[in-house]
């Protein structure tokens, strides 16, 4: 994935017929070596060995998605408003997640191209740099809310912010040395699959399965109906499971790890195991925080883990430091791909080296783009009166506004024959995808309505 | 899973025969730097896409307003 010029790439480089090869072509061999071995041979054991081989980049953007301000969107939708409506429509959005991004793994399998790299070179540097700013603007302000959450949910233990800012800095730069991207992914999945600690915690509420299978099969009307408040929650949560990093991240990942087209279908596999993760995870944190609904308590104070102390007396010590870790983790990964998927970006559109397998001496700007970003987000969050939970969903918000017009872009993209030849995007694809720029560009279009004019929705029955 | 440790090991004769025989030819590194040609866009992908660049700017701004109406 690396670019610019060969000899200051690798001192090591070789070159055979004009062909550069570098370190990084020689880790993603090794990684192609043992996909085409297991491709080889027969049997469920190879099957499963190739699955587990090609498996990773779907998993984690969807798990890395279930970021902070994600888990707090859900803790909010659910001491807020129980479960009737919500936990429906997070699955509805999990499946808007899935359309979006399988369109990524078949662009960077197709290509070899990162999205950021696609977008500049098809659109060219007029349209590429709008969707960089949209970018950078985006992972900025989410990257702030990743370090709110891992503030919070260490505060509960007792931990400093300024401590807790400092081990999240820490735990990003372990996790980038490994110079590897199959170390790297690997490693990040262990830790992401902590985010189904979810599950423990909704067990410990004892949920009303009941209330929850009527509540998947009714779908019952917003409670309360439709307000700025609810709009602001419900974007939130849309904004909690696609949002326009995912995009970046996942073709770079697919990229970066070498997929082909005769992957796809287990890329599209590795995104399906993801979303469902990630909504079990998601569904779980909007039980575990429903009983403070049904308490008629208010979750307008609760910031971050202080919903993990309002849910003590409920669940006890252990379950409420359970959630609080829940809540590190989810902050903890996310801050670690979205500060990954901007440095591929500018990678990309810089035309320097950009891969998870480069030493940190071939990979300086890479590397140092990665941590800046994260840093930088990591000290505003030090300020003393930032309003937490508000700024955490306001992102969120931004994130929906902004997925529409990255969303034309990978549309088109999905859709040009001359870069995707015979993978270009289905008919049915095409209508899914086309009806979730129009959801969530209606959805936008609601919220600055509610904004503007904030009396139209009592107007039309809301409160 | 081998390692490249410190990742300034020469790479080998072995290495490259391994790099060409298992990487598509667009996957080496080294190889992307031409770029793809530009697309031609017709009317109406210019008209929905400056159309959803409006939508965003005039979002931000109300954005930016929802928060100085919290502030205030």
């Amino acid at each position: 994935m690396g670019a610019g010029p060969p000899s200051k790439r690798t001192s090591s480089a070789v070159s055979q017929e004009n062909v550069v090869i570098t370190h990084e072509d020689v880790d993603r061999a090794h990684d192609r070596v043992r996909v085409s071995a297991a491709r080889a041979q027969r049997g469920a054991f190879s099957k499963l060995r190739l699955m587990w081989l090609l498996v990773g980049p779907g998993i984690l953007v969807m798990l890395g998605e279930n970021d902070g301000p994600s888990m707090i969107s859900y803790a909010a939708t659910g001491a807020r408003f129980g479960i009737g409506f919500f936990i429906p429509f997070v699955i509805l959005t999990f499946c808007m997640a899935v359309v979006v991004q399988e369109m990524t793994v078949r662009l960077g399998s197709a290509t070899h191209r990162g999205h950021a790299e696609l977008i500049f070179d098809r659109f060219g540097p007029f349209w590429g740099w709008f969707s960089m700013i949209d970018l950078g603007i985006g992972n900025f302000l989410t990257l702030i809310t990743e370090f709110i959450a891992i503030r919070a949910g260490l505060g509960f233990f007792g931990v400093p912010p300024w401590a807790a800012v400092g081990s999240a800095l820490v735990f990003l730069w372990l996790a980038v040395r490994m110079h590897r991207y199959w170390t790297w992914e690997r490693t990040l999945l262990a830790i992401a699959l902590f985010n189904l600690v979810f599950v423990p915690v909704a067990l410990l509420t004892h949920p009303n399965w009941h209330s929850v299978g009527h509540a998947l099969i009714t779908w019952k009307p917003l409670p309360g109906g439709l307000t700025q408040d609810t709009l602001i929650i419900l974007l939130a949560d849309i904004g909690a499971t696609v949002t326009p990093w995912m995009l970046f991240f996942q073709q770079s990942a697919t990229v970066d790890k070498g997929l082909t087209r005769k992957d796809i279908h287990l890329g599209r596999f590795d995104t399906i195991i993801g979303a469902a993760l990630a909504a079990i995870a998601a569904v779980a944190t909007i039980l575990a925080t429903a009983p403070l609904f049904a308490q008629h308590m208010t979750a307008e104070n609760f910031q971050g883990a202080e919903f993990a102390q309002a849910l003590q007396p409920l669940i006890g010590r252990f379950g409420a430091a359970l959630f609080a870790l829940g809540i590190v983790e989810a902050g903890m990964v996310a801050s670690v791909t979205i500060s990954i998927s901007s440095a591929y970006a500018f990678g990309e559109v810089a035309r320097r080296p950009h891969s998870l397998n480069l030493p940190v001496a071939q990979g300086k700007s890479f590397y140092s783009v990665l941590f800046l970003c994260a840093a930088t987000a990591g000290a505003i969050v030090l300020i003393p009166g930032l309003p937490l939970v508000y700024v955490v969903l306001l992102v969120n918000v931004v994130a929906v506004l902004a997925m529409p017009p990255a969303l034309v872009f990978l549309f088109i993209l999905a859709n040009d024959r001359e870069i995707m030849s015979d993978l270009v995007s289905p008919r049915w694809t095409n209508i899914l995808a086309a009806s979730v720029v129009v959801f969530l560009t209606l959805a936008g279009l609601l919220f600055g309505v509610s904004v503007i004019a904030p009396h139209f929705f009592a107007f039309l029955g809301g409160k | 899973m081998p390692s490249k440790g410190d990742g300034h090991s020469a790479i080998t004769s072995s290495d490259q025969e391994l790099v060409l025989a298992s990487l598509e030819p667009d996957q080496l590194a080294g190889v992307k730097k031409p770029l793809i040609p530009r697309r031609h866009l017709s009317g109406l992908e210019k008209f929905i896409m400056w159309s959803l660049r409006i939508y965003l700017l005039f979002m931000m701004v109300v954005v930016v307003y929802q928060v100085w109406a919290g502030l205030h």
